[in-house]
């Protein structure tokens, strides 16, 4: 995808030095991806903050370029649409990894604590400050509320157990973006074997998340 | 997910209109569109076309598909067939119910597209029935779901998916040494 061109006047997008030079329109479509699959996930996925950075990037340049046009030009109103409906999708993925972050406050801190030097973050910088905040917010409120009416041995809460973790085992609804081979079925009952399906290319399948997590982040397949 | 959600999605499929205005091209983030010129079809996604239709700067042309004698067919097929057999288009509902909301006059015989649609609608929507049915009281774990438009997913989701969930907490409680007791609740 190199030589990938820009539009009469948006920027060519740069990802993070790995990647090769997406087109706007493929940007787009990345987003929109992720934004399915953060909606659809039963876990908080990976932090997709060059899609968010360059998205921002994107609309803000446009809408400047909007900002200098004469009122009522034919052209500024369909772009004022499609800026619109990008801007419903990026506040809609926000929104959902922030609802999540919510739910699974003590979780989402324990995992981005833990992770490796290497490995990909699972929050944006903003979100990491949200999560602490909103678990000290919380911490202080049980205190205040009930806490410290307690006897004194009974006075801490361990939030990693009071608070409920991602449930990976829910079912989800995918389509398949890879091929992908022997992917195991785990039946509930005892007195069903485990067995192996393959994945075509196009497919749509309802399995449980936990087998295809890996998949999700990898890009092969697509929650819908 | 909500319905206005996958009509969102389905927005973004192309449609051929035939402008009654000129402007030369737009170059959009999610693509270049145009040049319009009076009397000539371009293609434009939905949102813009039905845009452009209720301002009365264009007209629509109606999909390959949405043609009474195709329709008639695919209805019978999928009447026979007990899988769920191919869609016009993954959006069909959805293209059905804006294009002939917004832009009935240009379609032809536009009520008997509609009832057509409407037939395939529910006859599909039983079998996904039936067969939802079926995945739960035989405890399967996995279903594959080709022909399924987003809608019709989308239909049967929040029930289904709680329910799977729902049974999944229950039995994996009975299984011995399992500490999956912590499970969200809604």
């Amino acid at each position: 995808m190199s030589g990938g061109l820009s539009d009469d006047g948006s920027d060519i997008n740069q990802d993070d030095s790995q990647e090769d030079v997406m087109t706007p329109a493929e940007l787009i479509a990345k987003l929109e991806e992720a934004w399915l699959n953060e909606k659809f996930s039963p876990e908080l996925l990976e932090n997709k903050s060059e899609v968010v950075e360059c998205v921002m990037e994107q609309l803000t340049h446009m809408e400047a370029n909007l900002q200098r046009v004469k009122k009522g030009d034919a052209k500024a109103s369909v772009h004022h649409m499609e800026i619109d409906r990008i801007r419903f999708v990026l506040s809609s993925y926000l929104r959902s990894r922030l609802q999540k972050i919510e739910k699974f406050f003590p979780h989402v801190l324990e995992k981005e604590k833990s992770r490796g030097e290497g490995d990909p973050s699972l929050l944006s910088p903003e979100e990491f400050t949200f999560a602490k905040e909103y678990y000290a917010n919380t911490e202080t409120y049980l205190k205040a509320v009930a806490l410290k009416r307690m006897p004194p041995n009974l006075q801490t809460v361990d939030m990693l157990q009071a608070v409920p973790e991602p449930c990976l085992d829910s079912f989800v609804f995918l389509r398949v973006k890879e091929r992908q081979e022997n992917i195991l079925v785990e039946p509930d009952t005892d007195d069903q074997r485990e067995y192996v399906v393959d994945l075509e290319e196009g497919s749509q399948h309802l399995m449980r998340y936990r087998t295809i997590a890996p998949l999700v982040s990898s890009g092969a397949v697509q929650l819908i | 997910m909500d319905p206005s959600e996958v009509e969102f999605l389905a927005e973004k499929e192309m449609v051929k209109i035939i402008p009654n205005f000129s402007l030369d091209k737009i170059y959009l983030i999610g693509g270049d569109l145009g040049p319009f010129n009076p009397g000539l079809p371009v293609d434009v996604p939905v949102w813009l076309a039905l845009n452009l239709k209720q301002r009365q700067k264009c007209r629509i042309v109606p999909p390959e598909w949405m043609d009474v004698e195709k329709l008639e067919e695919i209805r019978e097929l999928e009447r026979k067939e007990d899988a769920f057999t191919a869609v016009p288009s993954p959006y069909y509902m959805e293209l059905t119910k804006l294009l002939l909301n917004h832009a009935s006059d240009n379609i032809p015989k536009a009520d008997e597209i509609r009832t057509l649609v409407k037939d395939i609608w529910d006859t599909r929507i039983a079998k996904l029935r039936c067969s939802a049915d079926s995945f739960i009281s035989q405890q399967e774990a996995h279903a594959q779901l080709d022909n399924l438009t987003l809608m019709e997913i989308n239909t049967i989701r929040s029930f289904l998916l709680d329910s799977l969930n729902c049974m999944y907490k229950l039995r994996s409680n009975l299984l011995p040494g399992s500490n999956k007791g912590q499970f969200t609740d809604y």
